[in-house]
């Protein structure tokens, strides 16, 4: 049996001489907001370091003092987290400036690069809905939009699909590993915040038809181009390889990366996203000779 | 309390940087499919043709050119030749010269312009190689931007029209090389360091532009693919880049070494065959047999021999002017008043 401890215990400090020069605490800052559109601001936290810490319990620890440095009493910090080993993406934030998953960023090691203090901010490119939790419903989108998924619905049973060669399974398999976390995105520098308010009297579904156009209008990122060069892999995905490939030659598709290929650089999976931009960039122009001419 | 934000390729109107490194931009209410802006639709036409036009014809104008301006290492009269082949074309020039290289260049550099803005560089935060390079990428286009604007009217005055040319010759600012006289005004062009040293920085700045551009070329269009394989044309490009460079290099250095007099005197004696080969056949010294067409084609031929003796020295020169007959040249030439 594995113990599931996640509970917020202090443990004992690591055996003095391996780690005596790491301070017994720290303090983090973090870049706060209320809510949708309001302004940001710093607050300052005095965080215990115990053995192991990771960014997630640090959040844990300031969730449970609810108070700043200087003892002011202040609402806990909202964040997110789900599987805590660096598989859903839902933590991603601002770890001391660079974008990565807050539960696999591990305190010692922090502390180690940047002695004293740990920065934490919610990601940039998204809308924040409060402190470190960002909307990225557009991510979302922009999977639909490039149709990232295998049409195998049908009123009865198709048999088995044509079987895949194991260089594309070799192909394939980091590419699914994406976790839709956003690292990509945010590192990206033609990768730029798409953040609308509601109008005076706008209704919810002529506010979210808004959005909706407007992220369908904005870069679809380098996760999404990678997707669609997955299902384009895939034998039964490729049935729709065309329709993808055109997605991505739309307004906001594989034109607008501007090959910083900073994406393949941050994203935590190392999924190959510069190989697949290329691919679908090679897969966009024999799609272009082949609509001009009639091939 | 922000303003709304909302993004459209080749649309950043009134865009104010934020320390979130979002943009702030005037909201658009929902449109209809036809009401998007041209640009947006043609998004990856007009990106693809972006792309197409940094090779051909900027890109390989841009060597063609600093090739042709590095055979002046090869002497006045190599040099002049190269130039006389070019402007050989006549009044078509102009014409040649707006479609094939000055459009296409405006077309690259006002979509390049309107792609820098839908941008935002983040080195500071992520200072990768390849990201340093795409920051780069955008800092010499601006440089290159400035740079062509600046050499085109420098050297030929933007636009050809005898009327504009003389009053933009007159302020010794513009227009200053002349074709008749190829290595001899260029030199004089260039004869200030400082304005060397800005070609310098001009050409580096075109060159890197070219040479990374070449290999996000191989990207975008899918050629190279695999980081291995993208590694290998990083190198190549490289290679490239620095062969492009040694070009313009080599350009500059030839134009400095020019021995001004010398030049002056080759290309006015051949000034000075060009007008007797314009007279009656019956000046011109004639080889028994010879068509007055395959006269003119020996202008050319005798200007480059005597080019080599031109090199050789200033005695040799003098032997040069003497070759050409008994008119002196420098009252014959052409062009000359701006020099006197
Ligand atoms: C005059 C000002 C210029 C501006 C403003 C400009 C702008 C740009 C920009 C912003 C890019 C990046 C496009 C992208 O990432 O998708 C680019 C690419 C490129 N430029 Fe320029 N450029 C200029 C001049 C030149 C010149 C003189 C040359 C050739 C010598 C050139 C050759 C290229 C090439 C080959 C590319 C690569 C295209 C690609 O990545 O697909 N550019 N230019
Ligand atoms: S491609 Fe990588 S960085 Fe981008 S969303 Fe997927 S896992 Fe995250
Ligand atoms: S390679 Fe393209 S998608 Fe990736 S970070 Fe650069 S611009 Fe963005
Ligand atoms: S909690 Fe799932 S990636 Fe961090």
């Amino acid at each position: 049996m594995i113990a599931s401890d996640h509970t917020i215990r202090p443990a004992p400090l690591a055996p003095a001489g391996q780690q005596s020069e790491l301070p017994h605490t720290f303090v983090v800052r973090v870049l706060r907001q209320d809510g949708p559109g309001e302004p940001s601001y710093w607050q300052r936290f005095r965080v215990t370091r115990e053995r192991d810490m990771n960014v997630i319990s640090v959040l844990q620890q300031i969730a449970a003092q609810a108070q700043t440095e200087d003892g002011q009493p202040v609402a806990p910090v909202a964040w997110e987290c789900n599987c805590l080993e660096e598989v859903c993406g839902a933590c991603t934030m601002l770890v001391n400036g660079r974008v990565r998953q807050a539960c696999t960023a591990l305190v010692d090691k922090l502390l180690a690069e940047q002695p004293g203090e740990i920065e934490l901010r919610p990601m940039t490119k998204f809308p924040v809905v409060r402190d470190l939790v960002v909307n990225r419903q557009r991510l979302f989108r922009a999977l639909m939009r490039v149709k990232a998924w295998i049409p195998v619905d049908g009123y009865y049973h198709l048999g088995p699909g044509p079987k895949m060669s194991p260089a594309d399974q070799q192909r394939a398999y980091p590419l699914s590993q994406c976790m839709s976390c956003g690292c990509c995105l945010e590192a990206c520098p033609q990768y730029l915040k798409i953040e609308l308010t509601r109008r005076e009297g706008e209704s919810d579904e002529e506010f979210a038809r808004r959005e909706q156009q407007a992220y369908d209008r904005g870069f679809v990122g380098a996760h999404a181009i990678s997707q669609a060069m997955l299902f384009n892999t895939h034998p039964t995905g490729r049935m729709q390889a065309a329709q993808r490939i055109e997605a991505l030659m739309q307004e906001g598709g594989i034109q607008v990366c501007g090959n910083a290929q900073n994406c393949v650089a941050v994203c935590p999976k190392n999924i190959p996203l510069t190989t697949s931009i290329a691919h679908a960039g090679r897969a966009a122009t024999l799609h272009a000779l082949k609509k001009w001419f009639d091939w | 309390m922000p303003r709304p934000t909302e993004l459209g390729p080749f649309r950043r109107p009134c865009a104010t940087r934020r320390p979130a490194g979002g943009l702030v931009q005037r909201s658009t209410s929902v449109e209809s499919e036809a009401a998007r802006p041209l640009l947006a639709r043609h998004e990856f036409l007009i990106r693809r043709l972006h792309s197409l036009t940094g090779l051909i014809p900027v890109g390989a104008y841009m060597c063609i050119h600093l090739a042709t301006n590095a055979s002046i290492l090869a002497g006045p009269a190599t040099f002049q030749d190269n130039v006389d082949r070019i402007h050989s074309l006549g009044p078509a020039l102009p014409f040649v010269e707006w479609t094939c290289i000055l459009l296409p260049i405006i077309f690259h550099a006002v979509v390049g312009v309107a792609i820098i803005r839908t941008g935002l560089p983040n080195t500071g935060a992520y200072p990768y190689e390849a990201n340093v390079r795409y920051t780069l990428q955008r800092a010499t286009a601006w440089i290159a931007f400035f740079f062509i604007g600046w050499h085109v009217f420098h050297m030929h005055g933007w636009v050809t029209l005898p009327h504009w040319r003389e009053q933009v010759a007159r302020t010794g600012l513009g227009a200053q090389f002349d074709p008749e006289h190829a290595s001899s005004s260029v030199h004089e062009a260039l004869a200030s360091l400082w304005v060397t040293i800005f070609y310098l920085i001009g050409v580096g700045a075109c060159v890197f532009h070219f040479a990374n551009g070449l290999w996000t070329m191989g990207i975008t269009w899918g050629a190279w693919t695999s980081p291995a394989a993208q590694r290998r044309a990083g190198r190549v490009c490289l290679a490239i880049g620095i062969l492009v460079m040694a070009l313009g290099t080599a350009a500059l250095v030839g134009v400095w070494q020019v021995n001004a007099r010398t030049a002056r005197r080759l290309e006015d004696a051949r000034l000075q065959w060009k007008h007797l080969l314009a007279e009656p056949p019956a000046l011109v010294p004639a080889t028994p047999g010879e068509s007055p067409g395959e006269n003119a084609e020996r202008g050319g031929v005798s200007a480059r021999a005597m080019s080599r003796e031109a090199s050789a020295g200033d005695g040799a020169a003098t032997g040069a002017t003497a070759a050409a007959g008994p008119v002196d040249a420098r009252e014959l030439g052409g062009g000359e008043g701006r020099y006197k």
